[in-house]
């Protein structure tokens, strides 16, 4: 064990000593590392943030969006153009034996005064269902109620990031006005933190909740831009989709609208991610294998400049398998080192980019760079060290 | 204690040439001698010392070592004996230059096959302090003069407790004052510890401290 320190400690005094040649070998290693770490960290976080939105849902929800969801037309362009739903779809899904809740969504933006700034925001609206269906809790105050729904009250539930931003605190944000395109509503409450948001996707923490009656101010076609429900966890889901499927074929066509688990979008999004990995690692496998190369090719020339020691090492007792140790252990720690300052760039990376896009670094891809840069290490190094280790004693000692 | 056997050391340069670096010689040298091999250069000393310090094998004939034929011996059984057996000294010191003195000195003990029965670290602080190098330990080789690096290598020998020394030009690089301590050394390490020592030198005045002298000439011992 000892001899272990004493090999790993007079490697890095060869490193330390030529630091330049050191840090330019170990570089590919680092930028491969780099790469596989930093790229991983945002595909991961991209499908964690994706995967979160829709595990809050739980298992028995379902969604009907306009226009085909799942398909080759893609998610966001069909549900923002196609036809939108109304009162009467909503009625008929109430309908439905197998749905327990639904609520319908749609969504109004604009700017939001509160008593300390006013904020870019989104009002979502919706049935008092929808807390349950998407598993909020109330921090602060209170959710709206079907009384609310029915009596059309002006009343928001707020995410906390905006109630902070708006009125300074949590506390001071509840029961107070706020002005969203100049019609006043009351604050009844706030909800605690989702966490998420940053890209693209809903950041619920930014957002107002309010009845969806009370919607219709600003939308007199009284439309919803999809439903969401909770349905029945004793029958089969696919009897329940066959259902709200017959109940929307009444006024629409096949084509026309979209039934979907948040399980099948989170199948979409995996097999996404699972392609998108892959190519990523491939990429970063190529600058890895570069790297690779660079540290044998530093190790042939280190084996060349070392013949005196390897044959005085030879010469006071060390076998063959000394040296061959001795070289890959070199080799390796010259990979680690990369991978280590590759991984430590990266984490910089991550933490840089994370305040606007959900990177996230994971046990996996931390041990993943490290394990892949020691086995470079060791496939690159055995042949340079096999070299040494095979010198002869008398032709190495009388090197200069 | 080392035996060579009409050993032959040859090399083919082609196909009908072959160059005999050392024609057929017998040496042995015995327990708690002092021996000088005297030559000029390329008489062949050189490659019999590196045959007697087990680093080169004999084209023909045999090396033995306490009755023990190093023909039968793999690689590592040789690494060993040259680890247990041998104490290498140098002409250029031939010390490691990014390992501190006192790693110098330990170095062959991280080879050691066999159990110490004493702790090597205390053995070279030990040493260091009967050789007047103490605050020398963690001094890298350049920073040291060329007299203290050459008892830099002398300890590094003796630091598995050899039966012999050998020595190669060990006063090659040194002043003569500086040479004629070293030698003293050696000769001390002879007298009081019943170490073997043989040097090799092309210098007479370094050969006459041995008890004994066999003159290498023309590859050939005479």
């Amino acid at each position: 064990m000892t001899y272990f320190f004493f090999i790993i400690k007079s490697a890095l005094e060869d490193f330390r000593r030529s630091k330049m040649q050191t840090f330019l070998t170990s570089l590919g290693i680092l930028i491969g590392v780099f790469a596989v770490v930093t790229l991983t960290a945002m595909g991961l976080g991209l499908k964690k943030y994706i995967s979160d939105q829709f595990d809050a849902l739980g298992t028995n929800t379902l969604f009907v969006a306009p226009g085909k969801l799942l398909e080759s037309r893609g998610m966001g362009a069909s549900s923002l153009l196609g036809n939108r739903f109304d009162l009467k779809d909503l009625n008929s899904l109430k309908r439905v034996r197998s749905v327990k809740s639904i609520t319908p969504l749609s969504s109004k933006s604009g700017t939001a005064k509160g008593t300390k700034k006013s904020e870019f925001s989104t009002i979502f609206f919706s049935s008092d269902a929808f807390f349950d269906i998407s598993g909020f809790e109330i921090d602060k105050g209170r959710f709206f109620d079907k009384r609310d729904v029915d009596k059309r009250t002006k009343v928001l539930i707020a995410g906390p990031k905006i109630a902070e931003k708006l009125f300074g605190s949590i506390n001071e944000a509840l029961d107070k006005k706020v002005s969203i395109d100049n019609v006043s509503f009351t604050i009844i409450g706030v909800i605690k933190s989702k966490g998420g948001g940053g890209f693209g996707g809903p950041d619920y923490d930014s957002y107002f909740f309010g009845p969806y009656t009370t919607g219709f101010i600003f939308d007199p076609d009284k439309k919803f831009i999809r439903f969401a429900m909770k349905t029945d966890e004793n029958i089969n889901i696919a009897t329940v989709k066959e259902e709200v499927k017959n109940a929307m074929l009444k006024r629409y066509k096949d084509d026309e609208f979209s039934i979907v688990e948040p399980t099948e979008i989170l199948s979409v999004v995996n097999g996404i991610f699972g392609i998108l990995n892959l190519v990523l690692v491939a990429i970063a496998s190529i600058s890895l294998l570069v790297g690779g190369i660079g540290i044998m090719n530093i190790m042939y020339v280190t084996v060349s400049d070392k013949t005196k020691e390897v044959g005085i090492r030879r010469a006071i007792g060390a076998r063959k398998n000394d040296i061959l140790f001795q070289f890959i252990v070199e080799a390796v720690a010259l990979s680690i080192l990369g991978g280590a300052l590759g991984l430590g760039l990266a984490y910089i990376g991550i933490l840089f980019v994370q305040p606007f896009f959900p990177a996230y670094m994971d046990v996996t891809s931390v041990t993943l760079a490290l394990g892949v840069s020691s086995a470079i290490g060791i496939i690159f190094g055995v042949l340079p060290a096999r070299k040494a280790a095979n010198l002869e004693p008398v032709e190495a000692i009388r090197y200069e | 204690m080392i035996k060579l056997d009409k050993v032959v050391k040859s090399y083919k340069i082609d196909e009908e040439t072959t160059f005999y670096a050392l024609k057929e010689s017998s040496v042995e040298i015995k327990d708690k001698e002092f021996v000088s091999i005297i030559g000029p250069s390329g008489s062949g000393k050189s490659t019999l010392m590196h045959l007697i310090g087990l680093l080169d094998k004999p084209s023909q004939g045999e090396i033995i070592v306490q009755g023990r034929k190093i023909s039968g011996l793999n690689d590592d059984e040789i690494s060993s004996l040259r680890n247990e057996f041998i104490g290498f000294v140098f002409q250029q010191f031939n010390l490691i230059p990014k390992l501190t003195v006192l790693e110098n000195i330990l170095l062959p003990s991280f080879y050691a096959r066999k159990k110490l029965e004493y702790d090597p670290k205390e053995k070279a602080l030990g040493l260091i302090k009967r050789f007047g190098l103490q605050g020398k330990e963690k001094s890298y080789p350049n920073k040291i003069s060329g007299g203290q690096q050459q008892r830099v290598a002398i300890l590094r020998a003796l630091i598995m407790e050899p039966k012999m020394i050998l020595a190669d030009e060990p006063t090659g690089n040194l002043d003569s004052k500086t040479g004629t301590e070293i030698m003293k050394l050696l000769k001390t390490l002879n007298e009081e510890e019943k170490i073997t020592i043989a040097i090799v030198t092309h210098e007479a005045d370094i050969a006459k401290y041995g008890k004994r002298i066999i003159n290498v000439k023309d590859g050939r011992v005479v």
